[in-house]
Order: C-alpha cells, then sequence, then structure tokens
C-alpha cells in the first residue's frame, strides 16, 4: 500500500496544511485568490467554533472579534475551540487588552480548570481563585462564583 | 492481500445499485440549537448527525434520544475521520463510528472525500485532495479499512472546495466515481457543494451531475451559503440559493425522489423560515410536506 | 423497680426518670415534627401538568428576582425595552398585548428610565409580584407565611426542652448529682431544633412541576446553546425562568451585562473533560460543557 506515491502524497498534504493554518506563503503552483480566500474562510470559522465555547468574550469585543481574533490566530495552527479561546483570552490579558465580559469569563475558567497552555486543560480538584484583568473567581467541584466583576467603565 | 478483498466482497455485496436504506422524504440535520423544532415536525422521517458529537457512553444529546425512540432513522455524519489523508485513518476513530452507529440504530453512515489533518497538524476544515491516483488509492485504502470495521454501508461526500490542485490528473466526477467503484461506497451527492464548484470554477453544474453515478445515490444535501470577496462560500448558516432549489429539480429529473437533507450550521433563522426551506424542498422533489 | 424519690434529688425527681421522661420527649417531637413538616411541604401535586406560565416558573426556580429578570427578558425578547449605556432601561414604542401585570409594572419602570437592578423597589412591580406569590400560594405550591411559621413549631419545642435541660444540667451540678446523660441528650436537641428551622418556601409539588417542566423544555437547556431566533422570542424568557439567568446571558450577552443582571445557573463547563473540546466539526454540538443547572436557589423570597 506504501509506496513512493504515497509517500509523496503524505509530504504535499503536510506542507499544504502547515502553509495554510501557519500563514505560510502560497504553495507553488497554487493560485493565489482562492488560497487566500480559504485561508481566511478557514479563519473565520474557527472564529465562529471558538465563539461557541467563549461566547462572553467574543460579545464583549463584539464588531472586533472576528478581526482581533483572525490577526492573532493567522499564524497558530488550531488546538481546537476550548484551547484557541483561552490562550487568545491570556494573550488580551497580558496587554491589557481583555473587554471586561471576557475578562470575568477567564476568571471562572482558570478558577474551574488547569491549563498550561500545552496540554488539554484539565479541572481542578481543589478550590482555586481565578483571576483575569481584575476579576477574580473562585472554583470548587466544578462549580464557580464570581467574586469580584472586572471594573466596568463608570456609566455616563 | 486476497483476505482483504474478500472481506471487501463480503461487505460490499449489499450495496446493489438502487441501494435500500430506509431513508426516504425530506430530513433535516439534527442540532442542540434547534433540536425543540426538529422534535416537533410531525412528518419527519430521518435526520442526520455529526457522528463526534455522539458519546460513546452516557446519554445520548437530549432530544435525539426521543427521536430514536420515536423510530426517526438517524445517519451518524463523520466530519474528522480524514479519509482522504495519505496517512491511515486513525482505529480509535472508526471505533468511535461503529460505536456511534450502535447507539443510533443507523442503517448507514457517511463521510468526506477530503482530508482534515497531515503532518501532525489539524487544519480544522475539510481540506480537497489532489484528483490523482495516488490520492485515489490512499482513500479507497482508508474507506476499505473504514467499511472492514462498519456493519452498515457508508456513503461518501464530495466537498466544496475554494481551491484546486496544480496537478488534477482527473476531473471531479471521474475521481469520485473511480473512489465509488474501487470501495462499493454510496454516494451523499450535495448538491450545495456541485453548485459552488461550478460557480466558484465557472462550469456547468448541471453537466457534472450528467457525469456522476446518481443510482449510488444514498441521499442528498442541500445546504445555503453567501457570496464573499469574489467567491461563493457554502457557508451552511444561509439561506438556500434558489439555484440549489433549481440543481434538486434537475436531480429529481434523472432520479426520482432521493432522500434530500437540509443542512444549517448556525446564525439558524426563525423556525417559519425553516419551515418555508423545508417545504420547498419537498415541492421541488416531489416529496410530502413534513412540516 | 420503682424509684422513690431520695432526698437530695435536682427537683425532687430522681435522675433515670427525669433521663427517661427527656429523652423520650426529645424523640418523640423530633419524630411528630418530621412528619408534620413532611405533610405540610407535601403542596398539592394536582396542577402537575396544568401548563403554569414562565414567571410562575420563574418565581418557584428562583424567587422574586427571578421574575422580574424573566419578565425583563420577555420584553426585551419582543424588542419592547432596551437598556442605555447609562445602565438604565428604556421602553421602545408600545407594549404588546398579553402582557401580565409584572411585565406590566416593568414596562412602566422602563418608561419611567428606571435601573434594572433597582426594578425590585418600584411599587408596582412589588405589588405585582404580591399578586404571584398568592396566586402560586393558593394553588398550593409555596408556602405562606403562617405555614413557614408553622414549620418552625416542632424546632421552638426543641430548643424549649434543650432549655429545660440545660437548666436541669446546672442544677445537677450544683447539686453535685451525675450528669453524663443529660450532657449526651442536650446537643441531640439543640442539632435537631437547628435542623427543624429550615423553613424552605417551596412544596415538593413546586419542585416536581420544575422538574416536568425542565424535561418539557429541556432543548431550552443553556447546554443545549439554544437558538432563540428559531423558537422565538417568548423561549427566551421560559429559559430564564426554567434555568436561570445564565440563559439570559447567552441570549444577549450584551444586554445582559448593561443591566447589571448577576450570571447564575449554568456552570461555565469550564473544562470539558475528555474528547468534547477539540472535536468538534462543523456544527457539531460536541459533548461536555455548560452544566445545565437550576436557577439560583430559593431563599428568602422577601415574603
Amino acid at each position: 500500500m506504501s509506496g513512493s506515491g504515497a509517500d509523496d502524497l503524505a509530504a504535499r498534504q503536510a506542507a499544504l496544511v502547515a502553509a495554510l493554518v501557519t500563514g505560510g506563503p502560497v504553495p507553488p503552483g497554487f493560485r493565489s485568490a482562492p488560497w487566500e480566500a480559504a485561508r481566511a474562510a478557514l479563519l473565520r470559522k474557527r472564529a465562529g467554533e471558538v465563539a461557541r465555547h467563549w461566547p462572553l468574550l467574543a460579545a464583549g469585543l463584539g464588531a472586533l472579534w472576528v478581526p482581533s481574533f483572525t490577526d492573532w490566530a493567522a499564524r497558530r495552527p488550531t488546538q481546537g475551540g476550548l484551547r484557541d479561546g483561552w490562550d487568545f483570552a491570556r494573550h488580551l490579558r497580558d496587554r491589557a487588552q481583555l473587554p471586561t465580559l471576557g475578562a470575568d469569563e477567564l476568571a471562572a475558567r482558570e478558577a474551574t480548570g488547569r491549563y498550561d497552555g500545552h496540554t488539554t486543560p484539565r479541572p481542578r480538584r481543589f478550590p482555586a481563585l481565578g483571576r483575569a484583568a481584575g476579576a477574580v473567581a473562585v472554583g470548587f467541584a466544578g462549580r464557580v462564583r464570581l467574586l469580584r466583576a472586572a471594573p466596568r467603565p463608570p456609566a455616563p | 492481500m486476497w483476505w482483504w478483498r474478500g472481506r471487501v466482497r463480503r461487505v460490499t455485496g449489499a450495496a446493489q445499485p438502487t441501494v435500500r436504506t430506509g431513508l426516504a422524504g425530506v430530513g433535516i440535520g439534527w442540532r442542540p440549537e434547534i433540536a425543540g423544532f426538529v422534535a416537533e415536525l410531525p412528518g419527519l422521517r430521518f435526520v442526520e448527525v455529526i457522528a463526534e458529537s455522539i458519546p460513546p457512553t452516557g446519554p445520548l444529546p437530549p432530544g435525539l434520544d426521543t427521536l430514536r425512540d420515536d423510530g426517526v432513522v438517524v445517519v451518524p455524519h463523520g466530519v474528522r475521520l480524514s479519509l482522504g489523508g495519505a496517512e491511515p485513518v486513525e482505529a480509535d476513530r472508526v471505533a468511535r463510528l461503529v460505536r456511534a452507529v450502535e447507539r443510533t440504530g443507523a442503517p448507514l453512515v457517511s463521510e468526506h472525500v477530503a482530508f482534515v489533518r497531515a503532518g501532525g497538524l489539524e487544519a480544522g476544515h475539510l481540506l480537497p485532495l489532489p484528483r490523482t491516483r495516488a490520492a485515489v488509492a490512499a482513500t479507497v485504502a482508508n474507506v476499505r479499512r473504514t467499511q472492514a470495521d462498519l456493519p452498515v454501508p457508508i456513503a461518501l461526500e464530495p466537498i466544496a472546495a475554494l481551491f484546486d490542485w496544480p496537478d488534477d490528473e482527473l476531473d471531479e466526477a471521474a475521481f469520485l466515481t473511480e473512489i465509488l467503484d474501487q470501495t462499493g461506497a454510496l454516494l451523499l451527492l450535495d448538491l450545495a457543494n456541485v453548485y459552488a464548484n461550478a460557480r466558484n470554477r465557472g462550469t456547468d453544474p448541471v453537466a457534472l451531475l450528467d457525469r456522476l453515478p446518481l443510482d449510488r445515490i444514498a441521499y442528498v444535501h442541500v445546504a445555503g451559503g453567501a457570496e464573499d470577496g469574489g467567491f461563493y462560500h457554502d457557508t451552511h448558516t444561509d439561506p438556500l440559493p434558489s439555484a440549489v432549489l433549481d440543481l434538486v429539480g434537475e436531480l429529481c429529473a434523472r432520479r426520482s425522489r432521493p432522500p434530500l437533507l437540509l443542512e444549517r450550521d448556525g446564525r439558524y433563522p426563525p423556525a417559519a423560515d425553516l419551515r418555508t426551506e423545508l417545504d420547498a424542498l419537498a415541492t421541488a422533489a416531489g416529496h410530502p410536506v413534513i412540516t | 423497680m420503682t424509684v422513690l424519690a431520695a432526698p437530695g434529688d435536682t427537683w425532687g425527681i430522681p435522675g433515670p426518670v427525669f433521663l427517661g421522661i427527656y429523652l423520650s420527649a426529645v424523640v418523640v417531637t423530633i419524630v411528630c415534627s418530621v412528619i408534620h413538616r413532611h405533610y405540610l411541604l407535601d403542596g398539592h401535586y394536582g396542577q402537575l401538568h396544568q401548563p403554569l406560565d414562565a414567571q410562575q416558573l420563574a418565581y418557584l426556580n428562583g424567587g422574586e428576582k427571578l421574575v422580574v429578570w424573566t419578565a425583563l427578558t420577555g420584553l426585551r425578547a419582543s424588542g419592547t425595552v432596551d437598556v442605555t449605556p447609562d445602565r438604565r432601561l428604556r421602553a421602545v414604542g408600545d407594549p404588546p398585548a398579553g402582557l401580565t401585570p409584572v411585565d406590566r409594572a416593568v414596562f412602566h419602570a422602563a418608561q419611567r428610565r428606571r435601573a434594572p437592578r433597582l426594578l425590585g423597589r418600584e411599587v408596582q412591580v412589588i405589588d405585582a409580584l404580591e399578586h404571584l406569590r398568592t396566586a402560586l400560594q393558593e394553588r398550593g405550591l409555596i408556602l405562606t407565611q403562617a405555614q413557614r411559621h408553622r414549620l418552625r413549631l416542632g424546632a421552638y419545642l426543641l430548643m424549649a426542652l434543650a432549655l429545660v435541660g440545660l437548666v436541669r444540667l446546672v442544677a445537677g451540678l450544683a447539686n453535685d448529682r451525675p450528669v453524663g446523660y443529660l450532657l449526651l441528650g442536650i446537643p441531640v436537641a439543640v442539632v435537631a431544633a437547628v435542623v427543624l428551622t429550615r423553613a424552605p418556601w417551596q412544596t415538593r409539588a413546586a419542585k416536581a412541576t420544575l422538574r416536568v417542566q425542565r424535561q418539557k423544555h429541556r432543548h431550552l437547556s443553556p447546554g443545549s446553546t439554544p437558538s432563540y431566533t428559531t423558537y422565538g422570542s417568548s423561549s427566551a424568557s421560559m429559559g430564564v425562568a426554567l434555568y436561570g439567568t445564565a440563559a439570559l446571558w447567552a441570549f444577549d450577552p450584551a444586554f445582559a451585562e448593561q443591566a447589571e443582571i448577576q450570571r447564575e445557573g449554568a456552570a461555565s463547563g469550564a473544562t470539558s473533560s475528555g474528547g468534547g473540546g477539540g472535536d468538534a466539526g462543523s456544527g457539531c454540538g460536541s459533548g461536555g460543557g455548560g452544566g445545565g443547572g437550576c436557577g439560583g436557589g430559593g431563599g428568602g423570597c422577601g415574603g
């Protein structure tokens, strides 16, 4: 079953996927307009998938959700909606760009799950505090309570 | 590998050209977001569910179990097996698909002629294959590996591709027919994909219909899409375009009353709009109205 | 064997006799109280399958606060109210037909540009909630204040008994009499009194009704991420009524945030266990995530 044909196919498929998900240059022989359209469609789909796992973060960014997520994700292969959103939320937190709704959501997730950025997140067994941009949440046995919401801008 | 061919013959011997799969009329893709709507369709006879959303153990998604118990046929639709990949299909994914068949009592499953991962990276989407003999061989090998474990037939769906590989040897119809002939699998004809590909390539979708093995159709997908940046995207989150309904008519002129399934994956419209689309499909194909 | 009162017995009653009477009294009181409470908390099952509207169910699920949020959700879903950036409500257009008294009260508050978090102080809202509560009490789904006090009868008796025992203890110590068994009996009475002080306002009929309705409307559970657009605007209020404000947050997070509605209900489903996480394909409703728990618990309903 394996032969040079199959090996060649494997290599070409791997090169295609790598170029597509890491924002690499258009592989030789492919027309650039359809390729770019495919890459953009892939990122939009990914943004939708992450928004299902992180609805408050997406709602908090509103119209900026798709552009800011796709900018961040264009060079990062997907690890699944949950991890992508978690990494993105942490990225925003580190740059103080996390919206208040997203901060609440990240704090709640950090309180009930342990995620090191490289492996699948796991539920925490012991009570823990989660913090993000001023929001503080406490989690215990899968239940979570937001102790302090992220500070909102004062009402005009 | 004589023993392999023998097993394939036993499995595919049951797949006659006009195959009885228990599917009929108009169906809808079951999604938890619209489970309440699907539960109330009075004439519904079959649904399709994403195979990866059926857990191997524990309760079925709420609402799906009720449908199954009411005698509605449930077809698991795999999206992540990557049958078109050069790498052999992963055994635990096949096992999970088999488990989905057992839990739903399905008469068949479906998957795609596409790949979703390569070189350890997930693409996150169905990607087109180069239409080469090597790709045919790889896909056929993976389909046969899957068929060896599946107790029911499998239907293969050709996907909508925004781009083509530069070194295609076969055209789309020949590529697909070759794979179907060598595996004995059924065809899940996605008319929205046929339309999208024809529109993006500037070809005639009806001409493609004439070249496909329509007698192997297990059922038919229809879905909506939208134009963006000069391309037509098969989004599954938009209303059905009338051009796709026209294709349904063309198909029914060539093959009588195939089962039709409406696919919708997001941005669900009000229930009345969904009912209108389902009725339009039923009328276009001469099926009984299910709403 | 008769035990005669001996000189020096506390109060003139011999120790074993008093102990026997005392412990029997405690046990009998506990048993009677439990039976009495069981009977009181039963409620009327007659309308188990009679339709209750969303606001009545919201009351059973989460008290007066949840009723207000349910009404607000309904008005929001039909486009009748809005919230402005200064966190106050605003009425948009005319009220639709078929509003309940609570709906009308909230709508009028919106016309007067009240803040959502202060809706509970509006006189009209308080009145409408009072009517709702009375109706539910008449249907035997929630207890009146008088009934709740009756629930505590056993606890009061046990506290009195504990006090008697304590007095006897002190007196016995002063008289230098053995008090060992009494020392064991008093804490039992105290603990039982504390446990039996709990006076829930929901009857078992109410809980059964909620269970039945949640099963009927399980497609609205937050774990299924229901498409409220498909189900219609009244589905959002039923979702909030049965599953708590988490449903409103799922339906319209921007509105929920502006209206400062506390998010209670389904756990955020932080980490999907096992395969649920990375597996979603197009439109796959992956397993895991979304606890789908009930709304904020009962507690004082301000009765």
